[in-house]
């Protein structure tokens, strides 16, 4: 093989060729970027031999103008062993395959020729690192080979590199991990940590340093940090106050039995109002009704319907959960495509299977877009509901700190329950992720 | 595992017919006749393809023989017995992918079964030669996301032919792939077809898939939708691609098929409709080559 220059190609250019060529032509703009990153360009006069059979494998070819020649060896068993390649044409594809270190063709340039070459280790490490769209491209591979040489033996040879591309393929509880990784290698992290130096430094300089005006009768950071985690606080509560957990743990109980009870009802009656169109118009003018009451306006019947503070407390906590949840499974069901209803009709479903296995889990990823506000107004209606009648929790601590002018103290409670509430909507979101492992793949192909 | 080893269900063919079915929408003096006194046969164990410019109402037709909605007049028998619903002895593979997203692979095609109770072992074993017959073992446990647009349309025709139809009703089944998987999918759907020898009616506007797919072609009108012509496709099987484009008796077919929705097209080209149009473009490519 004469020893031909391997020159530099704009990336613009070799996207332009990779997009007419058929084992690329689906492949994502990024994706494409990156393999163009990796190849390079080469001419040929007509005559010169690229490789013989028997030679190493180890560039991939596309022909971007000129004729090659390209003859399979006899124990390749291909019903058409001889092929002239023109543009667009790919060849040297046994550069992808493992088990085929040397090259099982002879290809010789008849007419001068300029071609791309990428290294067929370095393609294969771009297709691993996007596994789904290395499939692709690998399944086009070979009905290509299919198409132009039939090669059974090569086919299911890539096949097998398929299998190897999703070996690492994340499974089951391994996709919520995976994300995590895949989150820790991302500026996410990084740039929430610096938004929240922001804030927290802002409040120092505004109320500590500059003392600014409306600022002044806040708390500074510094003297609510030094109570939050003072063993003596001078207004009785910090991490060591045994009273500290009892708030949070009264509030976290509230809010589960009423997210609990909201779901228990919630997602139900969100099921038959979006399946049934008669139950919907008997229910739905009520609910729309009693929907934008605000929680605030429901304290005064709370309180004369329940005898028990505690019940009234959880009864206001559930309303808005309950809504929320009703509504958007609602959303869900009514949004789930016709055309799986009548696949599963037509497979001989009833109709009690067609609401068990297709309206259930078709609304799933709405109903948990409903749990996520659920838990959240809980913990909003929850902080309005112990302000005007509660014995413990995070609203009571709030409030009577107001009342007692103990401010450090207001704020411990603020963000107490900020990061309370950010954890239970997260354990939410990754209850979800669990349970709608399709859902997440499915987002996870888009977002390519 | 061998196929011979395989204890595959009997089938039995079942054979359809459309007497005089009217079908219009809409109020009754704004009443738009879709489908207008259509009589024909889907004759036993034979692919019939159904052909015509897009947008004629054969997709209304589907949805009767389906039995998700009723003639307004006339009758669709199924051996003789009116059809009154949704069924499993008529199983229809729409224009959409309908897989259910939720499911995998396996779970996809053994839903039927599943949904009616009838799972046995011979089910399981049928299920997993379906897998291995469109190619998609190692992608029994992916999300239909997670599938190309082909694989796609396999798992749906293995979901289909699990539940051992009387007749496999498909409309446009490869509309949206791409040329060189379409001609893939013909191959394997007509070898499908072959081995099963099982009933098939089969919707298209694609003349190449149709001539390629067909014993008996079934050439439509415009709306409202009868059927304006018959062809037998007497091409002998199993056919290839590469036979059929020389075959001077498939390329007869085509021809006169062409010339017949030609007229056709013509006809509703006045209308403005763009597919008539590109039927149009397609027959003035075809003549000049021939």
């Amino acid at each position: 093989m004469p020893q031909q220059d391997k020159q530099p190609i704009s990336p613009d250019m070799m996207i332009g060729i990779l997009k007419a060529t058929m084992p690329f032509q689906v492949v994502s703009e990024p994706l494409l970027r990156r393999i163009a990153a990796i190849g390079w360009k080469t001419t040929f006069r007509a005559g010169d031999t690229l490789y013989e059979a028997g030679g190493p494998a180890d560039d991939l070819f596309i022909v971007v103008a000129g004729k090659i020649d390209h003859e399979l060896q006899p124990g390749v068993h291909a019903r058409r062993p001889m092929k002239t390649l023109v543009e667009g044409d790919v060849f040297g594809w046994a550069a992808l395959l493992e088990k085929v270190p040397n090259r099982l063709a002879k290809a010789v340039c008849t007419e001068d020729a300029l071609v791309i070459r990428i290294n067929g280790e370095e393609l294969l490490k771009v297709l691993e690192s996007d596994p789904n769209a290395g499939d692709v491209v690998m399944s086009r591979f070979a009905t290509m080979i299919t198409r132009d040489y039939t090669v059974p033996d090569l086919i299911a040879q890539l096949r097998g590199i398929h299998r190897k591309l999703h070996a690492r393929d994340p499974q089951g509880m391994n996709v919520t991990l995976y994300r995590v990784s895949r989150w820790l290698k991302s500026p996410k992290p990084y740039l929430m940590l610096i938004g929240l130096s922001i804030f927290f430094g802002g409040w120092y300089l505004f109320v500590e340093v500059l003392r600014l005006p409306r600022f002044r009768e806040m708390p500074g950071i510094t003297t609510v940090v030094a109570e939050w985690m003072s063993p003596n606080p001078t207004y009785g509560l910090s991490i060591y106050t045994g009273e500290y957990y009892q708030h949070i743990l009264v509030s976290i109980w509230r809010v589960t039995q009423a997210f609990f009870l909201a779901t228990a009802l919630g997602v139900p009656l969100g099921l038959f109002l979006g399946w049934s169109r008669k139950f919907k118009d008997l229910v739905f003018p009520v609910f729309e009704t009693l929907r934008p009451i605000p929680i605030l306006a429901w304290v005064p019947i709370a309180i004369v319907m329940f005898v028990a503070t505690e019940s009234a407390v959880i009864f206001l906590t559930f309303l808005a959960s309950f809504f929320a949840t009703a509504l958007n499974t609602m959303l869900g069901v009514e949004s789930i495509d016709e055309s799986y209803v009548r696949a599963a009709y037509c497979l001989g479903s009833n109709e009690r299977q067609v609401f068990l296995h297709v309206i259930v889990p078709g609304s799933l990823p709405f109903i948990f877009t409903g749990l996520q506000i659920s838990v959240g107004v809980a913990w909003f209606s929850l902080v309005a509901a112990e302000m005007v009648s509660g014995q413990y929790g995070l609203g009571y601590v709030i409030n009577t700190s107001y009342t007692t002018v103990k401010y450090p103290t207001i704020i411990i409670g603020m963000i107490t329950l900020g990061a309370v509430g950010y954890v239970t909507s997260a354990m939410v979101r990754v209850a979800g992720d669990y349970m709608m492992q399709w859902r997440l793949r499915e987002l996870a192909m888009g977002a390519n | 595992m061998s196929e011979n080893h395989v204890p595959r269900p009997v089938v039995a063919s079942g054979e359809i017919a459309v007497r005089g079915v009217s079908k219009s929408y809409g109020e009754a003096h704004l009443a738009r006749e879709v489908v207008k006194d259509c009589d024909f046969t889907i004759e036993r164990g034979k692919l019939t393809v159904m052909i015509g410019p897009s947008g004629c109402g054969k997709s209304t037709l589907i949805r009767l023989l389906a039995g998700f909605e009723m003639p307004d007049k006339g009758s669709i028998l199924l051996d003789g017995q009116p059809i009154t619903g949704p069924s499993r002895d008529r199983l229809v593979v729409f224009q959409e992918t309908a897989l259910f997203p939720w499911l995998t692979t396996w779970d996809n095609i053994l839903y039927g079964p599943r949904a009616r109770g009838e799972v046995t072992p011979q089910t399981l074993e049928f299920a997993e030669f379906l897998l291995n017959k469109v190619g998609l073992r190692e992608f029994r446990h992916k999300y239909p996301t997670q599938l190309s647009g082909g694989m796609q349309r396999r798992a749906e025709l293995a979901r289909a032919m699990i539940n051992n139809p009387q007749i496999m009703i498909l409309d446009e089944p490869f509309r949206g792939l791409d040329a060189m998987t379409k001609e893939l999918m013909w191959e394997y759907y007509a070898n499908l077809y072959e081995e099963s020898g099982r009933t098939n009616f089969f919707v298209t506007t694609d003349i190449d898939e149709a001539v390629f797919l067909a014993d008996r072609m079934l050439i439509m009108t415009n709306i409202p939708t009868q059927v304006r012509a018959v062809i037998e496709v007497d091409v002998p099987r199993p056919r290839r691609l590469a036979d059929m484009v020389t075959s001077d008796r498939a390329n007869a077919v085509k021809m006169e098929a062409l010339a017949i929705l030609h007229e056709e097209a013509m006809k509703s080209f006045s209308r403005g409709s763009k597919a008539a149009a590109d039927f149009v473009e397609a027959y003035a490519r075809r003549s000049a080559k021939a």
